[in-house]
């Protein structure tokens, strides 16, 4: 994806937006909590700009999930501080923001090639694809933060599915 | 009885009013703050970090209380916990579809008012919900 293809409110105003980071390290060991901290933080679609070190902007649901987040390590024997942070330039947010688009995309197109292998399916079969594939965009909707075009194009392709909406539909 | 709260609240502090207010404390005051260390000593503080009432083992706070107060008996109040816990973490762990259009509504209504506003609009629905969830626990199906 080119710097040029990404959407306009990753820098809305010129200067760099307000960002909520999380400081934490875990014991090795156990490591069950670790992969409970790192799915929960993937399912938020977090980047990691560093070891123990993952960031988002800053929103009133973004900061909640990290502060319970950064609380569940506390409990697991872990340390973690919560930070609001700006980037010190907005070329470094917007290619945080292109990082996660780019994590985004490949997840709309692993989405819309299942949607078009559906296609061929009986009718029962593809109503059952839809609905899965419905929860499974709503599931990465709540982790796009900087939606990438491929977005659109992964509804249009999962709608399709219905037998009242054609592709001919969609696109006008 | 005084209680607190962060300030900006969602679901999880607007359902967790509703729940103290109706079947806790009827004369319940609530003060909404920015921090736990803003907290007056005599209340008590709710869904904070760092608060008893929180979030604790992968439940929300609402969860949390109906365990402190031996509210789990209710099963329309567990009906309720199940869909601001789904609304409020988005894991997975139970089946109710309310939660998004929930979520949605109670994030709009933070846009346009303050946290007493959010208060006193959710707790007619919250109310609301706890009685079509109650007639469908005794009915065994949904009420309507």
């Amino acid at each position: 994806m080119s710097e040029g293809s990404l959407p306009q409110q990753t820098v809305a105003s010129g200067g760099a937006g307000q960002w909520v980071l999380l400081s934490y390290r875990l014991p090795r060991e156990p490591s069950t909590p670790r992969i409970t901290v790192w799915r929960k933080l993937k399912r938020l679609g977090v980047a990691q700009i560093g070891d123990g070190l993952i960031a988002l902007p800053a929103d009133a649901r973004t900061r909640e999930h990290i502060d319970w987040i950064a609380e569940e390590i506390e409990g697991f024997g872990g340390t973690a501080t919560v930070w609001l942070a700006q980037p010190g330039s907005t070329t470094q947010e917007r290619r945080l923001a292109q990082s996660m688009a780019e994590a985004r995309t490949t997840e709309y197109q692993q989405v819309m090639a299942q949607a078009e292998q559906a296609r061929t399916l009986t009718e029962d079969e593809r109503h059952r694809a839809l609905r899965r594939l419905r929860a499974e965009l709503r599931r990465i909707h709540r982790r796009d933060y900087f939606p990438p075009p491929a977005r659109r194009a992964a509804e249009t392709a999962v709608n399709a599915l219905h037998p009242t909406r054609t592709p001919t539909e969609e696109n006008a | 009885m005084k209680w607190a709260t962060r300030a900006g609240i969602h679901i999880d502090r607007a359902a967790c009013a509703w729940l103290i207010r109706r079947f806790i404390d009827p004369d319940a005051t609530f003060v909404c703050v920015a921090d736990l260390a803003h907290v007056p000593d005599d209340a008590t503080p709710f869904d904070m970090r760092g608060a008893d009432l929180g979030h604790h083992h992968g439940d929300c706070s609402f969860e949390t209380i109906l365990r402190r107060y031996d509210l789990t008996d209710d099963p329309a109040l567990q009906r309720i916990a199940e869909i601001i816990h789904e609304a409020d973490l988005d894991d997975e762990r139970f089946d109710a579809p309310e939660a998004p259009g929930l979520d949605v509504v109670l994030r709009g209504l933070s846009m346009i008012g303050d946290d007493e506003h959010t208060m006193t609009v959710t707790k007619p629905v919250f109310d609301g919900l706890y009685e079509y969830y109650r007639r469908a626990s005794l009915l065994g199906r949904e009420p309507a």
